[in-house]
């Protein structure tokens, strides 16, 4: 009578303030059904009051692992388990980081940035072992920096990337707006409207959905300094392709190419291939966004109206001049509808905007804002609505 | 373990439901607690087969509600009969009513269209309430759902309130296509269904399609489990090693080699690249490998 020995109540609250300790939310209405639940089940029997606590205290799947482990040290007993359903702790080592932040901007050598991430890529899908940080178990995976992710993150950040773009795109509101001809019937108000004309549904009236419509201009700087967060930058590229009827990609270090089509292939791994194909016609080291900027804004001029929202990716290190970026910027501020500046490194506390490019990048920009975890990204949404 | 709990077990193996302790203990408490149940899991590992077999265990109606995208309240809670209100009117033409007498009679219970939610609120005994891929619906539509499953009740403006008399049990699943809210993961209890173990596939394998041969099902089963190691676009459920075991018989195949394998590989993989991937592993290490590989634990 392990369980029964003690009081349903106290067992109750004090292993739901253990889990909230410990970041499972736990609410104070959660340990009174914890006692209910410890009443419909046989409390003397571990598997029992393990499953019956899990199916009401974990409520996603991440948890699983941590609410495995409290409830392990808070059973106190260390014999694994009855009939050997409860799941082990899969490999939860807790490697520290080994990617670690750069500060300088590496120069691209060799082959074009972008054939550099695509294949870098490519290695990671192979039996290459790359230092992988694992995410410790309550280490929140909606905040953990891009940078951090190992090739065994991918899949699930691909994932949630996918997931959170798809929640970006431009849909269908759940408003209905009165329309003329076009649109479904109203029927709720042609009855209404009948009252008055003794039944006779003389005047129809149709509705549709309202649309909100946002076109994206996507600008991705690709040069060695952002080489850390390439992997997690490309996905989010070819997430927000897939998810936008209506948008453009365009990469850049020294020049800038298209690479909408590249990025359109059905699966990522046929994407990557294409970009790695993409011709380079002479890239070098270094980063000129303002001349890249300038080459989109003068060689896609129809590009830019009210509804576009211009996204460009970028740490802001340039090698070009200010007074190009500036300008250029200015210029595409003025047509689009909003500019957005996603720059992985203010992720980081001691990151200042005091890169030359930055500073003269800041103040036409609409919104400057980090991309270096997946919460961050989630806050895009809020962005591109306007 | 409680009695009760291997009954509920019992019970749904009955019905052809292969399952484990912790599913059965996840719904004997939703059963008993009268809370929701939010089922999670990759594509075709049984989620939605749970409020299936709940219902045919307890004998009583399963009431389903397939949510995508732009699914409104007109579709999953109630609608107004229109043709009905028309005519209505129309009939009580020079009856001398006054227009707010006629419109509060064509606005009342009678003219009620019930869709799955009012029917299952408004049930004469307890049903299973399945509310089929809840992350495919768009955030409004979940906050809604939220006085449903947390009051038993639904409000319609032109009537008022109206009360479960017998609360639904009622079964969420999710593809985790996108995340659920806070409110509504709290509101229910939570269950993640993964892939069966080798062990567990085979005997649902059995279950599923009793004809087959013992051998068969075991390689069949052994060869998903290798399958599902590889990095896919779109890793098989169990369901496509039922359909897969159920095409086998129909062949009448009675080994699984590499022939028989490339044949029918479309039942277990569902997208062209993936069988094309498989397709070469399987020319490169042959069919008795694979099934050899996935026998083994991994």
């Amino acid at each position: 009578m392990t369980a029964a020995a003690v009081d349903p109540v106290t067992f109750a609250t004090q292993f739901s303030r253990l889990l909230r300790e410990r970041g499972i939310a736990a609410t104070p209405a959660t340990s009174i059904e914890a006692v209910r639940v410890l009443a419909a089940v046989d409390a003397t029997d571990r598997m029992d009051v393990y499953l019956a606590l899990r199916t009401l205290f974990v409520t996603r799947r991440k948890d699983l692992e941590l609410f495995d482990e409290l409830f392990e040290a808070w059973w106190g007993r260390r014999d694994a388990s009855h009939d050997g359903t409860v799941p082990s702790r899969r490999g939860a080592a807790t490697n520290p980081p080994v990617i670690s932040p750069t500060d300088e901007p590496k120069t691209a050598t060799g082959s074009t940035a972008l054939t550099r991430w695509a294949s870098s890529l490519a290695d990671v899908e192979g039996e290459e072992t790359i230092p992988l940080a694992a995410p410790s178990v309550r280490e929140g995976a909606a905040t953990k920096d891009f940078r951090l992710y190992g090739g065994d993150d991918l899949d699930a950040l691909a994932g949630a990337i996918a997931r959170i773009v798809r929640r970006l795109r431009a849909r269908r509101s759940r408003r209905w707006r009165s329309a003329g001809h076009r649109g479904r019937l109203d029927p709720r108000r042609i009855v209404r409207l009948a009252l008055a004309t003794g039944g006779d549904p003389i005047r129809l009236v149709r509705r549709q959905r309202k649309v909100r419509r946002t076109k994206l201009v996507v600008a991705c700087d690709v040069s060695g300094s952002m080489d850390l967060y390439s992997r997690f930058l490309l996905q989010v590229l070819y997430a927000l392709q897939h998810a936008f009827a209506r948008i453009e990609t365009f990469a850049f270090s020294t020049r800038l190419v298209r690479i909408t089509e590249s990025l359109s292939r059905d699966t990522y791994r046929e994407a990557l291939d294409a970009l790695a194909a993409v011709p380079d016609g002479g890239w070098s080291g270094g980063t000129k966004i303002g001349e890249s900027l300038e080459a989109l804004r003068l060689g896609w001029p129809r590009l830019f109206d009210r509804r576009t929202a211009v996204i460009v990716l970028s740490d802001g290190w340039d090698t070009g001049d200010p007074e190009v970026l500036s300008s250029a910027l200015r210029e595409i501020r003025r047509k689009a509808g909003r500019v957005i500046w996603l720059n992985p490194l203010l992720g980081s506390p001691t990151y200042r905007p005091l890169t030359r490019g930055m500073e003269a990048a800041l103040p036409h920009v609409d919104v400057f804002a980090p991309a270096h975890d997946l919460a961050s990204l989630e806050r895009l949404a809020s962005y591109l609505s306007f | 373990m409680k009695e009760e709990i291997a009954r509920v077990q019992q019970a749904m193996a009955e019905q052809g439901y292969v399952t484990d302790r912790a599913t059965a203990t996840s719904a004997y408490l939703a059963l008993t607690l009268h809370k929701p149940l939010l089922i999670e899991g990759p594509p075709g590992v049984g989620k939605t087969e749970v409020a299936k077999v709940l219902a045919r265990v307890l004998a009583t109606d399963l009431i389903r509600l397939q949510c995508y995208e732009g699914l409104d309240v007109a579709t999953a809670l109630y609608e107004w009969n229109y043709a009905k209100q028309l005519l209505h009117i129309k009939l009580g033409e020079g009856s001398g009513q006054s227009v707010g007498e006629r419109e509060a009679q064509i606005f009342s219970e009678a003219f009620l269209l019930e869709r799955p939610l009012l029917r299952a609120i408004r049930a004469t005994q307890t049903t299973v309430l399945l509310i089929d891929e809840v992350d495919r619906s768009d955030e409004e539509f979940e906050a809604f759902l939220l006085e449903v499953l947390s009051e038993h009740q639904v409000t319609i403006p032109e009537i008022g309130t109206i009360r479960a008399t017998n609360e639904p049990c009622t079964v969420l699943t999710s593809n985790r296509t996108r995340e659920l809210s806070e409110a509504l993961r709290r509101r229910c209890l939570y269950l993640w269904i993964d892939y069966p173990s080798l062990s567990k596939e085979i005997e649902i394998v059995r279950a599923k399609v009793p004809v087959i041969d013992q051998q068969l099902a075991a390689d069949v089963a052994a060869f998903v489990q290798a399958v599902r190691r590889q990095r896919l676009v779109k890793t098989p459920g169990v369901a496509e090693t039922i359909d897969w075991a159920r095409a086998l018989v129909v062949i009448g195949a009675n080994t699984l080699d590499d022939d028989v394998v490339s044949e029918t590989l479309g039942c277990v993989l569902k997208d062209e690249a993936d069988v094309r991937q498989i397709r070469r592993e399987v020319s490169d290490r042959g069919a008795s490998a694979m099934v050899a590989a996935g026998r083994t634990a991994g």
